[in-house]
C-alpha cells in the first residue's frame, strides 16, 4: 500500500516536471527557430526547409550587417536611449515615489498629486497632440523625443511608493533625529534597501526603452534617426508600399533588393543581445521588487 | 508658508506655460507670403542667394546611393544646388505608410515642408481646402518649358486637370502613361520542357480557359521539381488602380471578365456605376473562387507577402506571374538568378471575341505642391525643368555631367528631388520603337531619344551576343523590353485593346469619409469569396453592403459630377 | 510627547521639500500628458488642421453618432474585447497552473533554468517577437508541419478570420504567462506551508491540497490581478495586433487602438479617431475605477 503511493507520487512528480520542461521548451524553441534562420543558408530559408537547427550553416548574414552603417548607427541610439532613459526615468520615479509614499497627514498634496498621475495614467489626449506638443519643443529627430515624453513610467512611481510604504518608520525617524533632511532620508534610508524595486523598475526602463519602436516611427522624420526597433520593423516589405510604390519602375526594382529573410534574422537576434546580457544581472532582484511593489496594502 | 506658496506659484506658472505652448501650437499656420529671393530670368534661372527648401521625401529602402550619399546629399541636389543655387533640406524621410503618416502629422500640426510629394488627390483636395499650398497657375505659365508644356499637353489635358481647382492649378501633377495590358509571364522553359504550345496562332493572347490549362498542367507536372507546387499566387489586395502597380493581381483576369473593380464607368444610357460592383467583377471572383477549390490558386493567398510570392517564383513553385511589362526588370530578375535557365514569355489574357479589354490609367500620378507662403513657390517648376527637359534632352550628358548620367542609370529616382515622374503619354511606344530599330541597325545610336534607351540597347545588345552566359541585367532588360514592351506594340499593331475609359478619378465628399470603409468591405469580401469562406452568391450581399455603406451616396456624387462636366 | 512634536515639526517644514521633488516630475506629465489632452477638444469639433483647435467649428456629437452608425465599430468592439477576454482568462489560469507545478519543482538548477526562459519572452518586444511568431505559423513553418503529421489540412493561422483572434489570445498568452506566474508564485510560497503538512496527515492527496489549500490561499492575490486585468479590457495590445495583422483579418483583428491608429493616422480622420479615442479612455478609466472598488471591497486591497 505505502509502496503503491510511492510509486504514484514518483509517476505524479516525473509528470509534473515533463509538463514544466515542455512549458520551457515551447518558450525556447520558437526563438531557436529565428536563430537557426540567421544562420542558414538563403536558398534554404526560402525554401521554409529551417525548423531549430540551422541548414547549410553559414555566418553570411552576420558579416552583412558588420558592414551595415544603417544598422549600427540605429542600435547606437538605441543605446543612448536606453542610458539617458534609464537615469532620467530612475531620478524621477524616486524623487516621485518618495513624498508619494507618505501619509496625507506628512504630505498635504499628496492625493492632489496622486489623482493627477493617475488621471494621466488612464487618460491621453491621443498621438497627434502628443506629436504637436514633441514638434514645437524641437525635439523631432532627436533621442530626447523618444525619451521625454516617456520620462515618468507612472506604473514604476506607483511601485516604487509602495515598495517605500512598507519600510520601517523607525528608519527613517531615527535618521530625522539625527538631522537628517527629507532628501537624505531619501538616499540615505529608503535607497540602500530598495534594490529589489529599483532593479525591477529599472528593467523595465532598459526593456521599455530598448523595445519601443512607435516613437521612433513618429517623432524621427528621418531613417537615419530611427531607434533600432523602428529600424528593424521597417525592414519588412510590407504590401501596401508595394502598392504605393505603384508605377515606378525603379523603386519596385529597389525594393524587391532588400528583402533577405536569413539577414533580417540576423538583424533581430543581434537586437536581442544587449537585453539578453542585461536580463540575468537584474533577474534575481525582478521577484520580489514585483510582489512587493505591486500592491497596496 | 512663503515656500509653499513659492511651490504652488512654480506649479501655476508651469501649468499657464503649458497651455500657452499649446494653443500656439495648434493655432494653425501663419502663411503670409515670405520676400522672395531673387533670380536670374528664364525656366533655369540660378539664385542670386542660396535659396533653402525644405523638402518632405518619399523614400524606398534601398535607393543604392554611391558610398556617403543620402537623400539630401547626392547627385542631384549637387548638380540642383550648382545650377540653381537651392540647397535642398529634408524635413522628413519616410517610405510607403510612414510617408503617408508623416505627411498626415504635417497636415496636422500645420507645418508643412516647403515642397513635398503627395501620393493622392484626396491628400491634395485636403490641402487646397485648407488652403495650405500654393496657387502655381502663373508660376507654371512663366516657368515651365516648352518641353515640359509638350509633356503635359501629349495628356490632352487630361493629366493637368487632375491638379486643378476652380480653373487654378495648386500642384505639378506627375504624369502616367497607358501601360496596358496587365501582362502574364510564363515559364517558358518549363513550356517547351513539357512540350507544349500554348499559343497556337501567335496572337500572344491566351483565354482563360488556355491559362487554367497551363496552370492545371503545372500544378500536376510540377515543372520546378519542388515537390509543392502551388499555382497561381496572388497578393491580398488582389486588384490594383492601374497597370503599373499590377504586379501579382488578378487585373489581367478580370479584364477577361470586362472587370475593372474601383473603376468609375458610364454604360450606355450615361449612368456611372463603380467596376467592382459589377456582373463581370462577380463573375471573375467566381472563376478564381473556382480555381482555388481546385487547387490552381495558392492555399495560402491572403497572407503571403509580397516577398513570401516571389520566393514562391525562385523557388520554382510556380512559374506564373502577372503584372505590368517591366516585371522582369526588378522581380523576374531575381528568377533568372536563382536558375540560370528561367526564361519568360510574355502573353495576355483575352475575352471570348479575342479582344483584349483595357483600361485608361488616370493620367495623373502623384502630386508635388508648394506651401502656401513659401518665398519661391516658382523653384518647384524650375526643379521639373532641370530634371525633365534639361537633363533628359542632354546629349552630352554623359560627358558634361558623368555623375548624374551615373545616377540616372544605377541610383533610384527617388533620390531626386521632385518625386514625380514626367513623360510623354507615347513615352512606351516611342521608347520601344527606338529601342528595336537600334538593336535591328535601323537607326543610329545618337537618333535613340533618351538617356534611358541607349542604356538599354547597350544592355540588349550584350545579351544578344551571348543569351546563355549574359549578366541577369541584361537579360531582363531583353525580356522586358522585346517581350514585355514588344507584346503592347504587338497588341496596338493588331489592334486588338478593347479600350475603356474611365469617367471620374476624383474623390467626392463622401469618398473621403467612406472610402476607407469601402475598400476595406472590398478587400475583406473579394478575398473571402475566392478562398470559399464565403459562397460567390454573397458578392450580392457585398453589392448591397457596398451600397448601403456609402457606395450609393458616392455613386450619385460621382454621377452629378460627370453630369455637370 | 516632546519627541513625537519634534518629529512632526520636521515632518511639517519637509513639505516644501516634497513639493520640489514632484517639481520635476510633474513638469514632465503637465508636459508630455496633460497639455495634449487639450486635444480631446477635437472630438467635437470638424478639425480643420489650418484653422488650428481655436478656429475650428464645434458639431456637438456629430463623430460619436457616426461612429455607432458605422456597423464596423461594434465589429471593432466585439474583437477587442473578445481579444482581451481571452487573454485575461487564458492568461491567468495558465499563470496559475505554472506557478503551482513549478513550485513542486525541488531541483533548483531545473527550477532556475525553466524559470529564466520562461520570463524571457515578455522582455522581447513584438517586433521581433512577430518575425518569430510569423516565422513559426506560416504554412510552411514548424507548426503546421505538425498539423500535417497529425494527418490535418495545414492551416493558414494569420491569414484567417477563424484562426487569427485564438493565435493573438495564444500567442500573448505564451509570451507573457511565465512573468505573469511571479506573482502567484509568490502567493504560493507566503501560504503556511503547516497547512499543508496537516492536510497531508489526514490522508488528502495532492489535487486536494491544491484545491482545498493552494487556491484559497491564492484567492486574494487572484482577484486583485482580475481587478487589474479588468481595465486592460479595451486595450487588446497595439504592438502585437499591429505587427501580426493584415488587411485580410480585420474583420476579426482590428480594435480599437489600431482603428484608431489608422483612422487618425493614415486617413486622417482627425477628429474622427479622436472621438473613438476619447471613446476608449472613458471606457477605460470607468473601469479602472470598478476595478478599484472591486479589489478593495474582495480584497481590502486597492489598486492605486
Amino acid at each position: 500500500m505505502v509502496q503503491k503511493k510511492g510509486i504514484f507520487s514518483n509517476i505524479g512528480k516525473g509528470a509534473i516536471y515533463l509538463i514544466v520542461f515542455l512549458l520551457g521548451l515551447i518558450c525556447l524553441l520558437p526563438l531557436l527557430n529565428i536563430v537557426a534562420v540567421s544562420f542558414s543558408g538563403s536558398a534554404a530559408v526560402a525554401a521554409n526547409k529551417v525548423g531549430f537547427l540551422p541548414v547549410d550553416f553559414t555566418t553570411a548574414a552576420y558579416e552583412k550587417i558588420l558592414g551595415d552603417d544603417q544598422f549600427w548607427r540605429s542600435f547606437g541610439i538605441s543605446v543612448i536611449r536606453v542610458i539617458l532613459g534609464l537615469v532620467l526615468n530612475l531620478v524621477l520615479i524616486v524623487l516621485m515615489a518618495y513624498p508619494l509614499s507618505k501619509s496625507k497627514r506628512e504630505f498635504k498634496g499628496r492625493s492632489i498629486y496622486m489623482n493627477m498621475l493617475i488621471f494621466a495614467m488612464l487618460f491621453n489626449g491621443g498621438m497627434i497632440p502628443t506629436y504637436i506638443v514633441v514638434k514645437n519643443l524641437g525635439l523631432l529627430n532627436t533621442v530626447w523625443a523618444l525619451v521625454l515624453p516617456g520620462a515618468v513610467p507612472i506604473f514604476s512611481v506607483i511601485m516604487v511608493m509602495n515598495f517605500f510604504m512598507g519600510v520601517p518608520k523607525a528608519l527613517e525617524e531615527a535618521a530625522v533625529i539625527d538631522g537628517a533632511t527629507p532628501f537624505q532620508v531619501l538616499t540615505r534610508v529608503y535607497l540602500p534597501c530598495s534594490k529589489p524595486v529599483i532593479a525591477t523598475v529599472a528593467l523595465f526602463s532598459i526593456v521599455g526603452n530598448w523595445n519601443d519602436f512607435f516613437s521612433g516611427l513618429i517623432y524621427m522624420t528621418k531613417v537615419n534617426n530611427y531607434p533600432l526597433q523602428t529600424y528593424i520593423q521597417s525592414l519588412s516589405v510590407k504590401l501596401e508600399d508595394m502598392l504605393n510604390a505603384g508605377g515606378s519602375l525603379s523603386s519596385l526594382v529597389n525594393i524587391m533588393d532588400v528583402s533577405s529573410q536569413n539577414l533580417n534574422a540576423a538583424k533581430i537576434v543581434v537586437s536581442v543581445i544587449p537585453l539578453l546580457m542585461i536580463y540575468p544581472l537584474l533577474q534575481k532582484y525582478l521577484i520580489t521588487g514585483i510582489v512587493v511593489g505591486s500592491v497596496k496594502e | 508658508m512663503s515656500k509653499r506658496y513659492m511651490g504652488r506659484r512654480i506649479l501655476s506658472v508651469s501649468v499657464a506655460a503649458a497651455l500657452a505652448l499649446s494653443l500656439s501650437a495648434c493655432g494653425g499656420q501663419n502663411s503670409e507670403q515670405e520676400d522672395p529671393v531673387a533670380a536670374e530670368t528664364g525656366g533655369l534661372g540660378a539664385y542670386d542667394e542660396t535659396l533653402v527648401c525644405n523638402m518632405g521625401r518619399s523614400t524606398i529602402a534601398n535607393p543604392k546611393f554611391p558610398e556617403g550619399d543620402s537623400y539630401e546629399d547626392n547627385a542631384y541636389t549637387r548638380y540642383l544646388k550648382e545650377k540653381l543655387n537651392v540647397e535642398v533640406v529634408d524635413s522628413f524621410e519616410a517610405n510607403g505608410e510612414d510617408y503617408d503618416r508623416q505627411v498626415s502629422l504635417a497636415i496636422a500640426s500645420g507645418e508643412l515642408p516647403d515642397v513635398m510629394r503627395v501620393g493622392s488627390r484626396d491628400v491634395l483636395t485636403e490641402l487646397v481646402e485648407n488652403d495650405l499650398v500654393a496657387d502655381l497657375t502663373d508660376v507654371y505659365e512663366e516657368y515651365a518649358s516648352d518641353y515640359i508644356k509638350e509633356i503635359y499637353d501629349s495628356y490632352d489635358g487630361r493629366c493637368l486637370d487632375e491638379a486643378m481647382y476652380d480653373g487654378r492649378l495648386m500642384a505639378l501633377p506627375g504624369t502616367n502613361y497607358d501601360a496596358a495590358p496587365c501582362e502574364i509571364f510564363i515559364r517558358q522553359d518549363w513550356l517547351d520542357d513539357l512540350g507544349m504550345n500554348i499559343d497556337e496562332d501567335g496572337d500572344m493572347c491566351l483565354t482563360i480557359d488556355e491559362l487554367e490549362e497551363v496552370v492545371r498542367t503545372f500544378v500536376d507536372k510540377d515543372p520546378g521539381n519542388t515537390g509543392n507546387p502551388v499555382g497561381l499566387a496572388f497578393a491580398p489586395y488582389l486588384t490594383a488602380g492601374d497597370y503599373g502597380g499590377s504586379g501579382y493581381t488578378m487585373t489581367a483576369i478580370g479584364s477577361a471578365y470586362q472587370a475593372f473593380p474601383g473603376s468609375w464607368l458610364m454604360d450606355e444610357n450615361g449612368q456611372v456605376y463603380n467596376g467592382s460592383t459589377t456582373e463581370g467583377m462577380k463573375n471573375a471572383l467566381a472563376k478564381l473562387a473556382e480555381w482555388f477549390q481546385e487547387g490552381l490558386v495558392d492555399p495560402q493567398f491572403g497572407t503571403r507577402t509580397w516577398d513570401d510570392i516571389t520566393a514562391l517564383l525562385t523557388n520554382g513553385q510556380t512559374g506564373i506571374a502577372f503584372g505590368p511589362w517591366h516585371l522582369p526588370d526588378w522581380l523576374l530578375n531575381n528568377v533568372r538568378s536563382m536558375d540560370p535557365d528561367a526564361e519568360f514569355s510574355a502573353y495576355t489574357i483575352c475575352d471570348e471575341n479575342g479582344k483584349v479589354n483595357v483600361i485608361h490609367n488616370n493620367a495623373c500620378s502623384g502630386y508635388m505642391v508648394v506651401r502656401k507662403g513659401y518665398s519661391n513657390p516658382e523653384v518647384l517648376i524650375k526643379i521639373a525643368n532641370l530634371f525633365f527637359d534639361d537633363i533628359v534632352n542632354d546629349k552630352n550628358l554623359e560627358e558634361e555631367e558623368p555623375e548624374v548620367y551615373e545616377y540616372i542609370t544605377t541610383v533610384d529616382n527617388s533620390a531626386r528631388p521632385i518625386q514625380v515622374e514626367l513623360n510623354k503619354n507615347t513615352y512606351l511606344v516611342d521608347e520601344y520603337s527606338d529601342i528595336k530599330n537600334c538593336v535591328e541597325g535601323n537607326i543610329t545610336m545618337d537618333e535613340v531619344r533618351s538617356v534611358e534607351s541607349k542604356t538599354k540597347v547597350e544592355s540588349i545588345k550584350r545579351y544578344l551576343e551571348d543569351p546563355d552566359n549574359a549578366e541577369v541585367a541584361d537579360w531582363s532588360s531583353y525580356t522586358s523590353r522585346m517581350n514585355g514592351m514588344g507584346l503592347i506594340d504587338h497588341l496596338t499593331a493588331a489592334d486588338q485593346f478593347e479600350w475603356f475609359s474611365p469617367v471620374f478619378f476624383d474623390t467626392t465628399k463622401t469618398m473621403e469619409t467612406n472610402n476607407a470603409d469601402l475598400n476595406k468591405l472590398q478587400e475583406e469580401t473579394f478575398v473571402a469569396i475566392v478562398t470559399g469562406s464565403k459562397s460567390i452568391d454573397e458578392f450580392d450581399t457585398f453589392v448591397e453592403d457596398w451600397n448601403s455603406r456609402g457606395g450609393e451616396q458616392i455613386t450619385k456624387e460621382v454621377q452629378e459630377a460627370v453630369d455637370a462636366q | 510627547m516632546k519627541k513625537k512634536t519634534f518629529i512632526q515639526k520636521r515632518i511639517m517644514r519637509s513639505q516644501s521639500m516634497y513639493h520640489m521633488m514632484m517639481l520635476p516630475g510633474m513638469i514632465f506629465v503637465l508636459i508630455f500628458s496633460y497639455v495634449p489632452m487639450v486635444g480631446i477638444v477635437m472630438a467635437f469639433q470638424d478639425y480643420v488642421p489650418a484653422k488650428g483647435i481655436l478656429g475650428s467649428e464645434f458639431v456637438g456629437l456629430q463623430h460619436f453618432k457616426y461612429m455607432f452608425s458605422l456597423p464596423d465599430i461594434w465589429q471593432i468592439l466585439t474583437n477587442t474585447v473578445v481579444i482581451a477576454v481571452g487573454k485575461i482568462i487564458l492568461g491567468t489560469v495558465m499563470a496559475i497552473a505554472f506557478a503551482i507545478l513549478l513550485n513542486e519543482i525541488r531541483v533548483k538548477f531545473f527550477k532556475k533554468a525553466v524559470q529564466t526562459i520562461v520570463y524571457l519572452p515578455h522582455f522581447l518586444s513584438w517586433v521581433v517577437l512577430a518575425a518569430v511568431v510569423i516565422n513559426m505559423v506560416n504554412l510552411d513553418g514548424p507548426v503546421n508541419q505538425i498539423v500535417q503529421m497529425l494527418g490535418l489540412d495545414k492551416i493558414n493561422f494569420l491569414g484567417s478570420n477563424t484562426w487569427f483572434r485564438p493565435m493573438i489570445i495564444v500567442t500573448d498568452v505564451w509570451k507573457e504567462f511565465g512573468y505573469n506566474s511571479i506573482v502567484y508564485l509568490a502567493a504560493i510560497t507566503s501560504i503556511d506551508p503547516g497547512l499543508h503538512e496537516a492536510a497531508a496527515m489526514d490522508g488528502a492527496n495532492w489535487w486536494k491540497r491544491i484545491w482545498h489549500i493552494t487556491l484559497p490561499g491564492m484567492l486574494p492575490i487572484i482577484l486583485l490581478m482580475g481587478a487589474m486585468n479588468l481595465t486592460s479590457i479595451l486595450s487588446a495590445g497595439f504592438d502585437q495586433i499591429y505587427n501580426l495583422y493584415s488587411p485580410m483579418v480585420y474583420q476579426t483583428g482590428d480594435v480599437l487602438d489600431t482603428y484608431v491608429y489608422r483612422m487618425g493616422m493614415i486617413s486622417r480622420q482627425y477628429s474622427f479617431s479622436t472621438a473613438v479615442g476619447l471613446l476608449r479612455s472613458v471606457v477605460g478609466m470607468a473601469l479602472m475605477l470598478i476595478a478599484n472598488g472591486l479589489a478593495k471591497k474582495l480584497t481590502d486591497r486597492k489598486i492605486f
